[in-house]
């Protein structure tokens, strides 16, 4: 293995991390949490293919740069919705949101 | 800017680093130690960055993420608030089946990405310089660029108009 493949098991193990994350935690600010995690995997791949493909030298980075602009606006819009979730029902934790159950 | 090369040591540091931070963040049951830990793991990539001989993107992880993002998960820890006590659940009705799910996942991804030949990686880096960068950025970039900066503007008013108490009445 080279040194790509080594920063690609690191970014694929980071990723399912914060799916668990995402799937199997009740609280939404942890779930918002692991998909910053999630988007950190996918950065250090991005970087590694930047840093370490001849061919893909500076775009890589380029993607890297916007992808942590959006994850930023991610994040506040994210957090915003749950306050709002919050306020109206007085709990953060996802499985206590039933009101579309039939 | 020179080129890098790949540090088994400490590589291995930062992978260990990453992932016992990452798994912090899923498994602390006080979601401030969560946020501690989300804290050490973007620490961790940014070390990642600098390691790949990246060191923009290594200030820019700790700027945006350590910095800027951390601060509004905080601020939406203080502003909603988490039942505590040793009754209370942490994870929901799903993670058994979730566990496999996402294992299987990891195994295929790392294997899928190893396994592929499309790259013709060398073992050394090649890291462009920030002269290069930018002006990849201000010329064939520049779309991209603007179109990030409204999609920003629109998140901000869009978070304002979310998270604002309405008192219409």
């Amino acid at each position: 293995m080279n040194a790509v493949e080594w920063y690609f098991v690191l970014a694929a193990l980071l990723f399912c991390i914060g799916a668990y994350g995402v799937l199997a935690r009740r609280n939404l600010i942890i779930v918002v949490m692991s998909l910053e995690l999630m988007l950190n995997a996918v950065n250090l791949a991005l970087v590694a293919v930047a840093n370490f493909v001849p061919a893909a030298a500076g775009r890589g980075t380029l993607f890297v740069l916007f992808v942590i602009t959006i994850a930023a606006a991610e994040v506040t819009v994210g957090l915003a919705i749950v306050i709002a979730n919050y306020r109206n029902r007085r709990t953060v934790q996802a499985d206590e949101y039933h009101e579309m159950k039939g | 800017m020179p080129g890098g090369d790949f540090h088994p040591v400490y590589f291995s540091i930062v992978a260990a680093w990453i992932l016992v931070a990452g798994v912090g963040v899923v498994a602390s049951r006080s979601v401030v130690r969560a946020a501690v830990s989300m804290v050490l793991c973007f620490l961790g990539v940014a070390f990642a960055f600098a390691l790949m001989n990246s060191a923009l993107l290594a200030i820019v992880q700790i700027l945006i993420y350590v910095g800027a993002i951390s601060v509004v998960i905080i601020f939406g820890i203080m502003l909603t608030e988490t039942p505590a006590g040793p009754r209370h659940q942490f994870f929901n009705r799903q993670s058994v089946i979730a566990a496999p799910i996402v294992v299987a996942t990891a195994v295929l991804v790392a294997v899928i990405l190893v396994s592929g030949d499309l790259l013709t990686a060398g073992e050394t880096a090649v890291n462009p310089g920030l002269r290069q960068l930018s002006s990849l950025l201000f010329n064939r970039y520049v779309l991209p660029f603007e179109l990030v900066s409204l999609v920003l503007l629109a998140a901000m008013i869009g978070a304002i108009v979310l998270a604002r108490r309405e008192d219409r009445q």
